[in-house]
């Protein structure tokens, strides 16, 4: 039986890139009602193809994404950038998917990462693992995604 | 940027940080002025990590060199080292991991 990372191992994976990297308080981030559904989104994404594949999408709210960019690069949020933002979406999709794929069956190829201002679907793949936490009151969707057959 | 900011945490401030968006740039650039240390991602445009590290010993370029990767599984930390990568830090890493790995040739 192949293991699929789950749920929680998302959210620890999660965890570690921020408080590493983000926000050195482990108690910065914690669960939400799961509650994220609005439009109004910054996604990062990397792809994965070979013995898995399919994707990890990691969506916040503008804010957050800005939030996360400033921490990133230790700016300050008001002289964030876009393209300072975009960098930091994708390094984070990028951290938080190589180390998701190291949990899965191998051998298979990560992606650059992508990022875009708002949803992103993904035609032919469906959502397997999801966890949504909150960071500063901001909600925070860590999604795996797999490729039919 | 994530990598220059740990540098600057890790105590090599002194250093002069020379950045490449891409293989094809950091072959042009080692050649240009070679580095003491080559640190560059799996995951790269033009031309994946492993295949720069091998260009840059086919050309005959022995700058030490070092992987910084958001993926470390132990076949990749095999084919980094079968090919000369002296290590690879995973991410997220910590200024120590920089530390350990750079001390011995740049303190």
């Amino acid at each position: 039986m192949t293991y699929i990372p789950s749920a929680d191992d998302l959210e620890v994976i999660t965890r570690e890139v921020w408080t590493s990297f983000l926000d050195g308080d482990p108690s910065g981030l914690v669960p939400s009602d799961g509650d994220n559904a609005t439009d109004d989104k910054v996604t990062g994404c990397v792809h994965l193809s070979g013995a898995y594949t399919g994707a990890i999408m990691l969506q916040c709210s503008p804010p957050a994404a800005r939030d996360a960019a400033a921490a990133l690069f230790s700016v300050s949020p008001d002289d964030v950038t876009p393209a300072e933002v975009v960098d930091a979406m994708g390094e984070i999709a990028n951290m938080v998917g190589g180390n998701v794929k190291s949990m899965l069956p191998g051998p298979s190829t990560l992606s650059l990462p992508s990022v875009i201002h708002g949803r992103l679907s993904l035609p032919g793949s469906q959502v397997v693992r999801e966890v949504t936490l909150a960071w500063r009151t901001q909600p925070l969707t860590v999604s795996l995604w797999r490729q039919a057959s | 940027m994530i990598v220059a900011r740990t540098l600057r945490v890790a105590g090599y401030d002194e250093h002069e940080i020379v950045e490449a968006g891409n293989g094809i740039q950091a072959l042009e650039s080692v050649a240009e002025a070679p580095p003491d240390v080559v640190l560059c991602d799996w995951n790269m445009p033009e031309m994946s990590g492993l295949e720069l590290l091998t260009a840059l010993r086919s050309a005959g370029w022995t700058v030490p060199f070092g992987f910084v990767t958001s993926e470390a599984s132990p076949q990749m930390r095999v084919a980094a080292m079968a090919a000369g990568a002296m290590f690879l830090i995973a991410k997220p890493f910590t200024a120590q991991d920089f530390q350990d790995a750079l001390d011995p040739m740049l303190a």
